[in-house]
């Protein structure tokens, strides 16, 4: 396991970050909040620098809370004045948290879907009334790639519609912009439609894991009716302006998409599946049931009729699910050991107006998940938009579902470079685009993200949740 | 990706050969490319290659070489279980019926390419028997995409289960 230099230094600064902590003595942080302190500095180092994979330091970071703070740990074995340990279950716990269970019944229909090719023939039906025109063409591949991920990851959607413009792509004239334009569509709407739903994509699971660690408990479809209007918008301007910026020279483009629905009796299983799983998700609010328990449905009926199967099972991201819930307890320790507080308090925030803070974090989970994993982002900045909004230090109309969602929906607007998400990756290595092309239509879209994303936080949500 | 995927080309008309290297052009800053001119030579580099823990993604080999002749020695190749996955192609115009038998049945032979050859054909050959090597392996495909069939690649990242993250 050779390190390159970012690595060593993350490796180096994290180890140095989680044990600085024992030896000083900070004002107004309880001694359990050094510890939280340590451990969240060494997670932040190893998330952003990675000298390992970010799953593997999530389950470091809940290992670490195990042995340094909980109750069966080292450390506190009972309670203080200041800090009551919390039992290690509620730190293995956030590894079947209900967002996860959500997660996972995603990942099942998901993978089955890609298994019995629902998503290819899905969109070769989806993109016939778009005509032969580019520019409706695009607009189709966008629309389908952005419902797509919204139920499927942004990268399995990704790599599904690199199989289908690429022989577009391969057709047209050697300086058609639209070349361009097609190669950066599709990571584009992928990353854009993932914000529709709560399973869309990591960073919603990071969203929802926290405010629901606040009691708070956003169900499928109230996350759709805050977030499709603005995922629609979003989607539309990232098209006018690929439009704009890489013009088609070409009138028109064939789009030669053969194959056939599976009309297997595992297929109609999994067709059924998915219709009455994401129906029950949608109409959460209406029966009550919650969407994790929804979720479970699918996993079940699958698994007992075979269409779903032990290979398939053991090819689910499960570090994914690894990844958020580390996430979720970091969460859980900062809260409770008073660190996130104690950050809070050290900036003076009421100088700031609640406008300006919303745009200085969306702003700032644009940047950082520019360079960083998306989730990783949301979940380094979500615990202390959380606190800043619990802890009334922002003053009023800092609401926390709101804050949270800004940042949760700003870290998916981050499409500048190639190591931005892993659609954009896959989009780089056709070799169609140049960076300079992704970095200024990716500016472009994650600019015009902050600005979406705040005017919906000050004027769409507050109406909507109240 | 952590080491390097060569492929090799054993023929011995220098004429042949830098016609092969010349239409091998394209690929090389990918897939770096060893050269031989008979079998002795080539079990060196092949040798030197699993030496230093690099892999061979595609032979290129004639058949008619001083020596050894190129079906016995890829038929010898067959018993190493480094080479299981590499891609064996016979470049020649003179395999007889019973040598081209033997080198499908014995030595898991891939494709035949008779000469004379087009650049373009056998361009096509490479990039298949690549990319049909890199899919098998299950290696990442991204660096790959350019140079190889990436619509197959694509293809096979969606079995992947790729994330996000």
């Amino acid at each position: 396991m050779t390190l390159n230099k970012k690595q060593l230094a993350g490796l180096i600064i994290g180890i140095i970050g989680l044990a600085v902590p024992f030896f000083l003595n900070i004002e107004g942080l309880s001694y359990a909040g050094h510890v939280a302190l340590g451990i969240f500095l060494l997670a932040a180092s190893f998330w952003m620098l990675e000298p390992v994979p970010i799953y593997a330091t999530s389950v470091l970071v809940i290992l670490l809370q195990i042995l340094l703070l909980s109750k069966e740990g080292f450390i506190f074995k009972t309670a203080t004045e200041a800090y009551i340990p919390d039992a290690y279950t509620a730190f293995i716990g956030t590894l079947a948290n209900p967002i996860i269970i959500l997660f996972l019944g995603g990942f099942v229909l998901a993978d089955a879907a890609v298994k019995y090719n629902l998503d290819k023939n899905l969109t070769r039906i989806l993109l016939r009334p778009f005509g032969s025109q580019p520019k409706y063409i695009v607009l189709g591949l966008m629309v389908v790639t952005g419902l797509l991920s919204a139920f499927m990851s942004n990268t399995a959607t990704t790599a599904m519609m690199m199989t289908v413009i690429i022989p577009i792509i391969v057709q047209l004239d050697k300086t058609d912009p639209l070349k361009i334009g097609l190669a950066l569509s599709i990571p584009f709407a992928a990353n854009i439609g993932g914000i529709a739903t709560p399973i869309g994509t990591p960073p919603n699971a990071v969203v929802i894991g926290a405010l629901s660690q606040q009691g708070i408990n956003i169900p499928f479809g109230e996350w759709m009716a805050l977030a499709v209007p603005l995922v629609i918008i979003a989607l539309f301007f990232a098209w006018f302006l690929l439009i704009k910026m890489f013009k088609p020279s070409t009138d028109s483009i064939t789009l030669d998409m053969s194959g056939k629905f599976n009309t297997s009796k595992n297929a109609f299983l999994l067709y059924t599946a998915f219709g009455l799983t994401v129906l029950f998700w949608v109409t959460e609010s209406f029966h009550g049931v919650k969407s994790a328990i929804i979720a479970l449905v699918p996993v079940v009926f699958l698994t007992l009729t075979g269409v779903v199967t032990k290979e398939d099972i053991r090819k689910l991201p499960w570090e994914v699910l690894w990844l958020v819930a580390g996430g979720i307890s970091l969460g859980i320790s900062m809260k409770s050991t008073g660190l996130a507080e104690w950050i809070v308090a050290s900036i003076e925030w009421s100088a700031f107006g609640t406008i300006t803070l919303l745009v200085v974090f969306s702003a700032v989970a644009v940047l950082m998940s520019n360079f960083l994993s998306n989730t990783v982002t949301a979940t380094l900045l979500i615990p202390l938009a959380v606190s800043l909004a619990t802890s009334g230090v922002a003053g009023e109309g800092f609401n926390l579902i709101i804050v949270s969602l800004v940042i949760g929906v700003s870290a998916s607007m981050a499409m500048m470079l190639p190591i931005s998400t892993p659609p954009n990756a896959i989009a780089m290595s056709t070799g169609t685009i140049e960076t300079g092309d992704m970095a200024k239509a990716g500016l472009t879209v994650g600019i015009f993200g902050i600005f979406l994303v705040v005017l919906y936080a000050v004027f769409y949500w507050p109406l909507m949740l109240n | 990706m952590d080491h390097q995927i060569y492929i090799l080309v054993i023929e011995d008309e220098h004429e042949v050969m830098d016609a092969l290297i010349k239409d091998l052009e394209d690929f090389e800053q990918t897939f770096p490319i060893e050269s031989a001119n008979n079998t002795k030579e080539a079990n060196l580099v092949v040798n030197q290659i699993c030496d230093s823990g690099d892999e061979i993604g595609l032979i290129l080999c004639d058949h008619v070489l001083p020596g050894e002749n190129g079906v016995d020695f890829l038929i010898g190749l067959e018993s190493r279980k480094e080479f299981h996955n590499t891609r064996k192609v016979l470049v020649t115009g003179q395999a007889g019926l019973e040598d081209t038998i033997n080198a499908i049945n014995m030595a898991n032979l891939n494709h035949y390419i008779p000469k004379p050859w087009t650049k373009e054909s056998f361009q096509e050959v490479v990039v298949k028997q690549l990319t049909d090597f890199i899919i098998e392996k299950k290696y990442n495909p991204l660096e790959f995409m350019a140079v190889l069939d990436s619509v197959r690649l694509a293809e096979s990242m969606r079995s992947n289960s790729l994330t996000d993250n």
